[in-house]
C-alpha cells in the first residue's frame, strides 16, 4: 500500500476515533439517554423571561443536543395560547409557565409529570428532590386535583412597600402621634393603614411629604380581583371567619366557603369593600391606575406606600427618587396579615412531541441551583424550602425577612376553569361598587348570584 | 363598409385581412366541446381562490354559525353540547352586553359625527391654502399610526398625574381628570382617540372630492355672484353628499368594531363603562371566558346589527341612486 494512503487511512480512523470519543464525553456530560435531543419551546411570561433565557442557555451548554427556544408572551396571551394550543392538541409549545389561577384550564393538556417521571426514571436530574419544594408553592403551582402538572417555577405574592425614611422620621412621627394618639409605624391593620394615608396625604395633610398616601389599583382588569383578597382576607381568614365560611379549598380559594358558595355576599364582604372605600381618597387615581402606575407613583415617591408584587423589587430598588434604597424603602406584611398568593407553575404539555427533553429542562429550571441563581440574577421569589433557608438568600434583599410568614397566611384565588369568567363579572361589579354606581350589599348579592349560575348550581 | 358590424364582432382572423367566421360556441343556441372545456378552464382557474376565500371566510363564518347553537367552553373541557337558541337568549338577559351595546351606540353616534365635522371643516380649510401639501401630509400621520401603539400613547397622554392632557389642562386652571378611572371621563377619552385617530381619513376622502368639483361650477357659481358661504352650502356641500354617505357608512362599520384602543387605553373600564360590544366579545370567546359558542351569537348579532343599520342607511339615503350603482 503507497505510505500516501497508510497516512489517509490512519488520518481517517483517528477522526473516527476522536468523535466517537467527543460523543461518548458529550452523553457523559450530559447524562442524559439518547432520545433528549431536538428543539424545544419555551414560552415564558416576561417577567421570567430573563431568567428563563439565562437557564436556557446554561441547559443547551450542559445538553448540547438540545436546543431551547424561549417565547417570551404578555400574561393575557400567554394563557390564551396555551388554552389554544392544549384544546387543540398542536404541541406548539413544549414547555411553558402556567399562573396558578389558570390551573384548572390548563391542567388537562399538561404532561402528569410525577407519573412521567416513574416511567422514564433515567431522565430525572440527580437531586430534584420535588419534597424540598415550598408546600403551598407546591400545592398551587404544582398540583391539579392530585395530579402533577407542573413544577413550581417562582414565588409571587404582595408585600407592602412603604417609605422606611418617611416612617422613621421624628418630626413626621410627632406630627402623626399628636393627630392620631398613636405612634407612626408601618401599618398592620386596614384601619391603621387608613390613617396613615390620610396623614401622608397633601390634601388632608398640607405638611405631608408625599402627595399620596397609599397607591391602590382597582382598574377594570384582573388586578381588582386579587386585590380585593387583601381586605377580604383578614375577615375570611380571621378565627370568626374560618367558623362562619368553613375551611379554605386549594380549587376554589378565598372567594368561596367550605361548602363552595360565595363567601364574599356577607357583612364581611361589604365590610372589605367599604374598607377599600375609605381608602380611596388617599390614593391617585385608584380606578384608572393598574400595575405599571401604581409602581411609578410609588417610585417617584409620589406616595408613601403601595401595596405591590414582589418583581416590583427591582424598579423601586433602582428608581432615582428612592436612593439610597435600601433606607428609603421597607418591605413589610400586607395590613391585616394577609397577602395574595400569584405563583407560576411550570409545565410539559401533554401534546409535546419532545417531552423527554421538555421533562429535563422543566426539571433543571426548577432545580435547586436554579431556585437560588433565579433569585440572586434575576430577583424571582425561591420556591424551594432549601433556598428560602439559605443565608445568603435571606440577607440578599428586604422581601425575604417577611417572605415565610407570607407564604403562611396569604390567600387563594380559585384555581378552577370557571375562574376567568368568575373574575371577569366580579372585577365589573367591584368597580362599579368602588363607582358608587351600585350598593356594596346589592352588588355583592348580584355578584354571587351570577357566580352560582356560572358555576351551574 | 357603413352596415358592417365592427371587426372585433366577428373576429378578425390575426394577419389575414379577412373576416373569420364566429365560433360555433359563440352562436345562440349552440353548445359545443370547446364552448365546454373553456367554461371548464374558467371555472379552473378561479377554483383557487373560490376555495381560498371559501377557507378563509364561507368556513369560519359556518363554523361560528354552527356553535353559535352549541354550548362550547375551551376553558370547561366539556365536549360541545347543542343549546339551541339558548346563546341568543342569554344575550338578551345578559347586563354587561347590555352595557357594551349601549357603549358602542354612544361611541358610534358622538365619534363619528365629530369626525364627519371636523374632517369635512379640515378639508374646506386646507383647500388652496398655501402650504396644503404640507399639511395634508402632517394630517395623515394619526391615521398611519398602528392602533395598538395609539393605545399605549394615549394611556400615557391620559395618565392621572404625568399624563401632559392633565398637564395642558392645569395651565388653563382646570383640576385633574381621572381619564381613566371615572366612567364619563372614560368614554370621552375613547371617543378623542378614535377622533383623533379617524379624522385623517374623513378629511382626506372629502378634500379628495372637493377637489374634484369642476372649476366651471365654482367659476360659475362666483359670476353669479355666489358668496363663499354659498359657494359651499350651495354648490360644495351638494356635490359631496354622496361621498359624506359612504364615509359615514364607513365610519360607522369600523366604530361599531372598535377594539384595540379600548384594550390598550382602559381594558373596557372602569366598571363597564367602556366594554364596545366587539371588546365584549372578545373577552368572552378569546381572553377571559374562552365561550366560543356564547361568542358565536354574540358577533352573529353584531353582523345582524351591522348589515341592518347598513342597509337602512343605504335605503334612507337612497345611496343606490346617489352613486348609481
Amino acid at each position: 500500500m503507497p505510505a500516501y494512503r497508510v497516512r489517509y487511512v490512519r488520518g481517517v480512523a483517528l477522526a473516527v476515533v476522536a468523535l466517537a470519543l467527543c460523543a461518548a464525553a458529550g452523553v457523559a456530560l450530559a447524562g442524559a439517554p439518547s432520545r433528549v435531543a431536538g428543539t424545544i419551546n419555551v414560552w415564558v411570561v416576561p417577567e421570567g423571561a430573563d431568567a428563563m433565557h439565562d437557564l436556557a442557555q446554561a441547559f443547551m451548554r450542559d445538553y448540547p443536543s438540545v436546543r431551547v427556544q424561549v417565547t417570551p408572551l404578555s400574561w393575557e396571551i400567554l394563557y390564551a395560547r396555551i388554552l389554544q394550543d392544549v384544546s387543540a392538541g398542536t404541541g406548539a409549545f413544549d414547555v411553558a409557565t402556567w399562573d396558578v389561577m389558570t390551573a384548572g384550564s390548563v391542567a388537562r393538556g399538561m404532561l402528569d409529570l410525577e407519573q412521567f417521571g416513574r416511567q422514564n426514571p433515567d431522565l430525572i436530574l440527580p437531586g430534584h428532590d420535588p419534597s424540598d419544594f415550598d408546600p403551598v408553592a407546591w400545592r398551587t403551582a404544582g398540583l391539579w386535583e392530585g395530579k402533577n402538572i407542573g413544577f413550581p417555577f417562582y414565588l409571587n405574592t404582595m408585600f407592602l412597600y412603604y417609605r422606611k425614611d418617611l416612617f422613621n422620621d421624628p418630626n413626621l412621627k410627632s406630627q402623626f402621634r399628636q393627630k392620631y394618639g398613636y405612634e407612626l409605624v408601618v401599618p398592620d391593620t386596614w384601619g391603621k393603614a387608613r390613617d396613615v394615608s390620610e396623614f401622608f396625604t397633601r390634601r388632608n395633610n398640607p405638611s405631608s411629604p408625599t402627595e399620596y398616601g397609599i397607591a391602590l389599583m382597582f382598574p377594570r382588569t384582573h388586578t381588582t380581583f386579587y386585590e380585593f383578597l387583601l381586605f377580604f382576607g383578614p375577615y375570611r381568614r380571621s378565627d370568626a371567619g374560618m367558623k362562619k365560611f368553613g375551611p379554605i379549598s386549594f380549587e376554589y380559594g378565598d372567594y368561596f366557603t367550605g361548602d363552595l358558595k360565595p363567601a364574599f355576599d356577607s357583612p364581611e364582604g361589604v365590610a372589605a369593600i367599604n374598607t377599600i372605600k375609605s381608602l380611596l381618597p388617599f390614593s391617585p387615581d385608584p380606578l384608572g391606575s393598574d400595575y405599571g402606575e401604581t409602581i411609578e407613583y410609588f417610585a417617584r415617591g409620589l406616595v408613601a406606600m403601595v401595596p405591590q408584587w414582589g418583581a416590583a423589587w427591582a424598579s423601586f430598588k433602582a428608581a432615582e427618587a428612592l436612593q439610597p434604597a435600601d433606607q428609603r424603602v421597607g418591605v413589610a406584611l400586607i395590613p391585616g396579615g394577609h397577602s395574595v398568593s400569584g405563583n407560576w407553575g411550570l409545565g410539559v404539555n401533554a401534546s409535546s412531541r419532545n417531552q423527554p427533553a421538555a421533562f429535563l429542562f422543566a426539571q433543571y429550571a426548577t432545580s435547586k441551583v436554579a431556585d437560588k441563581g433565579k433569585f440572586l440574577k434575576f430577583g424571582l421569589l425561591p420556591t424551594r424550602t432549601s433556598t428560602l433557608n439559605d443565608p445568603q438568600v435571606k440577607a440578599a434583599d428586604p422581601r425575604m425577612a417577611v417572605l415565610g410568614q407570607i407564604v403562611a397566611t396569604q390567600t387563594h384565588r380559585p384555581r378552577i376553569p370557571e375562574e376567568p369568567r368568575l373574575e371577569d363579572v366580579a372585577v365589573g361589579t367591584f368597580t362599579e361598587i368602588l363607582l358608587g354606581s351600585v350598593a356594596p350589599e346589592q352588588g355583592l348579592r348580584q355578584l354571587a348570584q351570577e357566580w352560582t349560575k356560572i358555576l351551574g348550581r | 363598409m357603413a352596415g358592417k358590424p365592427p371587426a372585433s364582432a366577428i373576429g378578425l382572423g390575426r394577419g389575414s385581412g379577412q373576416p373569420t367566421p364566429l365560433p360555433e360556441a359563440r352562436r345562440p343556441g349552440v353548445t359545443t366541446t370547446l364552448a365546454r372545456r373553456q367554461s371548464r378552464t374558467a371555472w379552473l382557474m378561479v377554483a383557487p381562490l373560490v376555495l381560498y376565500l371559501a377557507a378563509l371566510t364561507l368556513y369560519p363564518f359556518g363554523y361560528m354559525l354552527v356553535m353559535s347553537l352549541f354550548r362550547y367552553d375551551l376553558a370547561s373541557w366539556e365536549p360541545p353540547s347543542f343549546l339551541g337558541l339558548g346563546n341568543y337568549q342569554a344575550a338578551f338577559a345578559d347586563r354587561t352586553a347590555a352595557v357594551s351595546w349601549r357603549f358602542t351606540a354612544v361611541l358610534a353616534a358622538a365619534a363619528v359625527s365629530i369626525e364627519l365635522l371636523l374632517g369635512f371643516l379640515l378639508a374646506v380649510l386646507i383647500l388652496d391654502a398655501r402650504g396644503e401639501r404640507w399639511i395634508r401630509s402632517a394630517l395623515l400621520v394619526p391615521m398611519a399610526v398602528p392602533p395598538v401603539v395609539a393605545g399605549v400613547a394615549w394611556k400615557m397622554l391620559f395618565n392621572y398625574q404625568y399624563g401632559p392632557v392633565n398637564w395642558v389642562l392645569s395651565l388653563f386652571g382646570v383640576s385633574r381628570v381621572s381619564w381613566l378611572g371615572d366612567p364619563f371621563w372614560a368614554g370621552v377619552g375613547i371617543i378623542v382617540a378614535d377622533v383623533w385617530q379617524w379624522t385623517p381619513f374623513v378629511f382626506l376622502v372629502l378634500y379628495a372630492g372637493l377637489q374634484s368639483v369642476p372649476d366651471e361650477l365654482i367659476e360659475a357659481a362666483r359670476v353669479d355672484g355666489a358668496s363663499t358661504g354659498q359657494l359651499l352650502w350651495q354648490v360644495r356641500l351638494p356635490l359631496l353628499r354622496p361621498l359624506l354617505w359612504v364615509v359615514l357608512i364607513l365610519r360607522l362599520i369600523d366604530v361599531v368594531k372598535l377594539f384595540d384602543i379600548i384594550y390598550m387605553v382602559t381594558f373596557g373600564g372602569p366598571g363597564s363603562a367602556t366594554h364596545s360590544i366587539s371588546y365584549y366579545i372578545y373577552k368572552v370567546g378569546l381572553s377571559y371566558g374562552w365561550d366560543v359558542g356564547y361568542a358565536s351569537a354574540l358577533s352573529l348579532l353584531l353582523l345582524a346589527v351591522v348589515s341592518l343599520l347598513v342597509n337602512l342607511l343605504i335605503r334612507g339615503l337612497r345611496l343606490r341612486e346617489l352613486l348609481g350603482f
